[in-house]
């Protein structure tokens, strides 16, 4: 259990940038996710942080201890991968003994705390099994009581449920965060689910071609993205192209957007993100529309029934916006009916295009 | 596919089972008539007195066998190519192995593919002129000796032509692709991820090595041995070449039996007698060759 | 982590090391037989002299003639047989298959030498006799598996329902052979009867046993000369078998992946 810190972390592969100086400081116990899409450099980070990839330039430090010239097997990390990567020619007890053993933990000892392990993640009885006589949940279990046996400093997650279906994903994810409350062990998680990590996490760093572009916990990241990237990537935002007037945004139709925080220096041009949920869809009737800030006419091109929800798509101007209303046994707006968009000061979100 | 339709049941199937013997039966009927027939045509003669052609009288006798047990010469020539044997399998072992994981997991992309070819690639050439070749390299006053005399000035002649170490060295050359096939087989369907979650819990290069990459190479290392030690077993041209006067083989003894004595009995009694014991260590090993091949 | 760099590139001087190994001895006796004096003197002095001898040695000549007539004919009956029986195993699933694919093993599996001693006994014993036909149907029989082994591995990755798809369109059970399954079976046939070439041209063993004085294969006539104190003739002939006998493996190596997928 320790501090893990990232100063300036950079690796090229080839002509790929694939990591830019990223800093990044992973607090003691807490539980960190790494999101980004495939490509984004946030495998390579975590497997930096392993000890498999080698760093060009910058510092990584364990427990305020640099580690960069130590081999993997001295860094004192639990590892767990996307396909598990169990030992096929050893059973659950030699899979989850295997690092005690290496570090010649005695018998007494060894079958003690690999018992404990497999109890923490409610795995008893299946000792002798071999890993192809597993399901994907108990091999997930397996590998997860393999990596915490050797009470490492840090637990490192590639994608661990990546190989899972939907429903036993969701009950993993619950596992997974009780199994590291408990032993309360930093953990960096690395993803591309974004609904995971919100879920999952403590805190959440969002990473793009290399760079580690906004970090905060999953309510920040989600309220307040601090560009368009970040708001398009988590959950489904319209973005709208404007410029800063007299402390408003104006879009390229004249319509005023304002926001709760200042938008930024007079004249520069700025993206506001609106969240699809936010966004309260009328049916322009008769009634004379209010002329307030960040209300939009707009009209229904098409939408989509999706259960709990309804997603609207509609159009205004040349743009098309999502609209998610829930389902309240509400009158669908018909297809190409005029309705007017409105949404709160405290939902227009500007950020860096 | 329909398990059940298979022979007995009327109609489809009895279309189904021509076709399936209009199709194997020729390969087959080849095979029985050239390799089975012949195997027991000769075992029938490892018990006759005699070749029972023209006039000459053959009864039915165990004296090939007896002939074994009984005279020195026979086994002690036996346990000769069966070390022989072993040598060779561990030398290709000990030299191909990591030859095979520097390709399966160093080298990579298109390099690997490249290599791999020019590996195997002298393995599908001909038998008899690498060896041949080797007697260019090991002769006196060859390139080795001249080699090693421009290196060191005045050492003198190798004499390694004519050697058991020659012999070695030319079927270890012969043989050393197959396990090295084998073996890389056996290594690149070794996950990556294995090894790294080994070190990750704190194995070292060797302990990865021991625990997990060898235990899981196991059947590809095993299938090589039985490829290379079977062959090695009953090689008769390599030590001719290679060892002259001192390459008696057991091989070249029952070579002998069927191209100068003209003593077939004998011959085919020593052959089963080898392919007794090959049979048993195939019995061993060839679950382990289908599980990689 | 410097290290790490270090033992990569210590494998891969190894495998350079490896294929010194591997190709010294072939790249000696090819330089030997441009070499004019008959003692291999070195330096080399540059010429043709053997290769010339070569085409005044009618023994070889006749003897590489032989080599490659039963090769074509072992190469067009092994593919022949061996491509058939691989359909049978690809397409039906039957009682017996196991043990007709485990009948494989012996030609590969048992030394050559039993191989060859049981053909000649058996021959000489039926009246087949010795000579160029017995040399075929030795060769044929070696060359079968080979032959089953390359053109199942190629089946293997054949989608079944292609064949499905084709009977769906009212192709019928040979209609569906010839123009579905077999043209894309090709680079699979292909790689398989450049396997039975190589096969049967390089094989010693069998055609030594099955060979009359009169009567015998390149291979043979090279060990012969071998045993009787060879002339210089004979590095030439062999370099260009070797060369002959890698142009064909590369030709199956345009056709057939070796070391199974990726």
């Amino acid at each position: 259990m320790a501090q893990v810190t990232l100063h300036e972390v950079s690796k090229v592969f080839g002509r790929l940038k694939a990591l830019d100086r990223v800093s990044i400081q992973f607090e003691d116990g807490e539980f960190y996710a790494l999101l980004g899409p495939s490509g984004s450099g946030k495998t390579t980070l975590l497997r930096m942080i392993a000890g498999f990839e080698i760093l060009d330039s910058g510092r990584i430090t364990i427990a305020g201890e640099p580690v960069e010239d130590k081999p993997v097997e001295k860094r004192e990390i639990g590892m767990v991968f996307q396909n598990y990567a169990l030992f096929p020619n050893m059973n659950v007890f030699d899979n989850v003994a295997f690092g005690l053993s290496v570090r010649g933990t005695g018998a007494a000892e060894t079958k003690r705390r690999v018992g404990e392990s497999l109890e923490l993640v409610q795995l008893v009885g299946l000792d002798q099994r071999k890993p192809h006589q597993l399901s994907g949940g108990q091999k997930q279990r397996v590998a997860l009581a393999r990596a915490l046996v050797t009470r490492p400093r840090v637990l490192l997650l590639d994608e661990p449920l990546g190989a899972l279906d939907k429903a036993l994903r969701v009950e993993m994810q619950i596992e997974l965060k009780r199994i590291q409350r408990n032993v309360a062990i930093t953990t960096i998680f690395v993803t591309h689910d974004q609904e995971e990590a919100l879920t999952l996490s403590d805190r959440i760093g969002i990473l793009n071609n290399g760079r580690l572009v906004q970090e905060g916990s999953p309510h920040e990241i989600y309220e307040r993205p601090t560009s368009a990237f970040t708001a398009r990537f988590l959950g489904d935002a319209n973005l709208l192209r404007g410029t800063v007037r007299n402390g408003f945004v104006e879009l390229a139709d004249g319509t005023r957007l304002s926001s709760a925080m200042p938008p930024g220096a007079e004249g520069t041009p700025v993206v506001c993100a609106v969240r699809a949920e936010k966004i309260l869809l009328e049916s322009a009737g008769g009634e004379a529309l209010g002329q307030g800030e960040n209300e939009l006419p707009a009209r229904v091109i098409s939408h989509i029934f999706a259960g709990s929800s309804l997603t609207y798509l509609v159009g205004w101007r040349d743009e098309t916006l999502k609209v998610h209303v829930q389902n309240r046994g509400f009158e669908v707006i018909p297809e190409g009916a005029a309705v007017r968009l409105s949404w709160p000061t405290g939902d227009t979100v500007v950020v860096q295009p | 596919m329909a398990r059940s339709a298979v022979a007995g049941a009327p109609g489809i199937s009895r279309s189904r089972l021509t076709t399936i013997m209009v199709l194997t039966g020729p390969a087959y009927i080849w095979l029985v008539v050239t390799v089975l027939l012949p195997l027991s045509v000769m075992l029938y003669f490892s018990f006759l007195s005699d070749v029972p052609i023209g006039k000459r009288v053959a009864v039915l006798t165990i004296e090939n066998y007896a002939a074994f047990f009984e005279k020195d010469f026979y086994r002690i020539l036996m346990l000769r190519s069966f070390r022989l044997g072993a040598e060779v399998t561990f030398y290709c072992f000990l030299f191909g192995f990591p030859c095979a994981y520097v390709l399966a997991k160093v080298i990579k992309g298109r390099w690997r593919e490249a290599l791999f070819l020019l590996i195997i690639l002298p393995f599908w050439s001909n038998a008899l002129v690498r060896i041949f070749s080797w007697t260019m390299v090991l002769r006196g006053n060859g390139i080795l000796e001249r080699a090693v005399n421009w290196l060191i000035p005045d050492f003198g002649p190798l004499g390694l032509m004519f050697t058991y170490p020659a012999i070695i060295v030319g079927l270890v050359h012969s043989y050393i692709p197959y396990m090295i096939l084998t073996c890389y087989i056996s290594l690149q369907a070794i996950d990556d991820h294995l090894i790294e979650a080994a070190r990750s819990l704190g194995a070292g290069r060797f302990t990865v090595l021991r625990r997990l990459v060898l235990p899981l190479a196991f059947p590809g290392i095993l299938a090589g041995a039985v490829l290379i030690f079977v062959p090695v077993l009953g090689s008769f041209m390599e030590p001719r070449i290679l060892g002259g006067r001192i390459g008696t083989f057991i091989g070249t003894i029952i070579e002998d039996q069927f191209t100068a004595v003209f003593n077939w009995p004998l011959g085919a009694a020593l052959s089963f007698i080898m392919l007794g014991i090959v049979l048993l260590i195939l019995l061993i090993g060839v679950p382990a060759v289908r599980r990689v091949i | 982590m410097r290290r790490r760099y270090t033992l990569a590139s210590f494998g891969r001087f190894y495998l350079a090391l490896m294929l010194l190994f591997l190709y010294l001895p072939i790249v000696v006796m090819a330089l030997m037989s441009f070499n004019s004096s008959p003692f291999y003197r070195l330096p080399i002095d540059w010429s043709l002299t053997w290769y010339s001898a070569l085409a005044q040695n009618s023994r070889l000549i006749d003897a590489g003639l032989n080599s490659l007539w039963v090769a074509l004919a072992t190469t067009g009956l092994a593919t022949v047989l061996g491509t058939a029986a691989s359909l049978a195993f690809f397409r039906y699933d039957f009682k017996g298959k196991k043990v007709l694919q485990l009948l494989l093993f012996p030609p590969i599996a048992i030394p050559w030498l039993i191989i060859g001693t049981s053909m000649l006994v058996f021959f000489f014993w039926v009246g087949i006799g010795r000579g160029l036909h017995a040399m075929v149907l030795g060769h044929v029989a070696l060359a079968i598996p080979y032959v089953i082994i390359v053109v199942s591995a190629r089946l293997r990755s054949f989608d079944p329902h292609l064949e499905e798809a084709a009977r769906s369109l009212g192709a019928t059970s040979w209609q569906t052979t010839w123009r579905v399954t077999l043209p894309w079976t090709a680079p699979g046939l292909v790689a398989a009867a450049l396997f039975a070439f190589a096969v049967s041209f390089d094989q010693f063993v069998i055609s030594y046993f099955l060979s009359t004085p009169g009567v015998s294969t390149l291979p043979v006539e090279i060990y012969t000369a071998i045993r009787k104190g060879f002339t210089p003739e004979i590095n030439a002939v062999s370099t260009i078998i070797i060369a002959i006998s890698m142009a064909l493996l590369l030709g199956v190596a345009r056709f057939y992946r070796f070391g199974g997928e990726r």
